[in-house]
Order: structure tokens, then sequence, then C-alpha cells
């Protein structure tokens, strides 16, 4: 399927707080970073642990600055993200 | 909503101790449930999200205090009562 993001892109990851299966650790959301390679195709681990069918989707390693995540530090971290956790970070914020 | 797993960024836990040496197992138990777990994947019993979904969903008192294959195999128990392979009455009567 077509990726909707490329290596170099600035995104930011949604708010979801579900109380399900989840891989987009909590540190890591409303968080704005960058794309630096995309990781193959995934079903949505949030699906796929409901039993719920799902497509595969891009998933993306995505690198944040620490003062992004933590309010400090000069360290950066990365993280594996699936496409339905991400957004543009230019242009409409989502539920922020 | 994030569960007892999702740590990433908390305080108050000692720094991951790197033990020399480490043998996979630390008894022979573990490679049960190791075995085990890879033959339920492999038969589609659950698949690995599943696995991972009942590793967070046990009670935070009873995950802080398990090691890393107490957890595997409470998920494993956990699973094969919900997938209705076995009753919990036949997992805990031994």
């Amino acid at each position: 399927m077509a990726e909707l993001f490329a290596a170099g892109d600035d995104v930011r990851t949604t708010r979801v707080d579900p109380s399900h299966h989840c891989r987009l650790p909590r540190y890591a959301r409303g968080a704005v970073g960058t794309v630096l390679e995309l990781q193959g195709s995934y079903r949505l681990a949030d699906d796929s642990a409901r039993g719920i069918p799902a497509e595969p989707e891009p998933v993306y390693t995505v690198r944040f600055q620490a003062q992004e995540l933590f309010g400090s530090g000069n360290h950066v971290v990365t993280v594996d993200i699936w496409e339905s956790h991400l957004a543009p970070a230019k242009g409409t914020s989502d539920e922020r | 909503m994030s569960r007892i797993n999702d740590v990433g960024g908390m305080q108050g836990f000692p720094p991951i101790e790197h033990e020399l040496d480490e043998p996979p197992f630390h008894a022979d138990w573990e490679a049960h449930v190791f075995a085990l777990n890879r033959a339920l994947l492999g038969q589609g019993v659950y698949n690995l999200d599943e696995f991972r979904d009942a590793i967070e969903r046990m009670p935070p008192e009873e995950y802080l205090a398990s090691s890393y294959y107490e957890k595997w195999f409470h998920a494993v128990t956990t699973l094969l009562v919900e997938k209705g392979i076995c009753s919990a009455t036949e997992i805990h009567g031994g």
C-alpha cells in the first residue's frame, strides 16, 4: 500500500489513550518527531490483539528529541510507530 | 488508560542489571514455558499481540512482582483458558 510519509517528514503522534493493547508508548503520544525510515507493513497491533481483522499498514521508525518527550535531555529517542498513530506535523493539529 | 507495562519515562525503578555470561534460561521450567509459547503461537492458538496483551492485563501488583518468564507463564495460562483449550480448574489443579 502507498505510504503517507517518507524519511525526513515531520510527524505528530496521536494522543490516543486506549484501555486496550497499544504499541505507542505513553511518553511518545502527542509528540512531534521525524521519520527516519520505513520498517515495512504490519497489521495494527491494537487490532490483532483484540482479534479484529486488519490490513497491513506502514510502520515507521520515528526519531524524537528527548526535550520534546520529557522536557529536558540532549539525547534522541527512536520509536517504531504504525501509520494509524501518525499525522503530518504541519497543518491542522489533531486532537490537541 | 495506560497499563502497568508502559513505564517508559517513569522514575523509581532500579537500573537494569546486566548479568555476565547470562544463560538463556535460569531454570528448566523457563525453557518449557518458552517452548510451549512458541508451539501455541505456531499452531495459531493465539497471536503475538494477544500474548503481549495478556501480559499487560496482569494485575499491576502481580506484574511488578513477576519475573520475565513468570509473566510469560501467566499469559500462556490466561490465553489457554480464554481460548477454551483448558479450564482454570485444569490449570490450577496441577
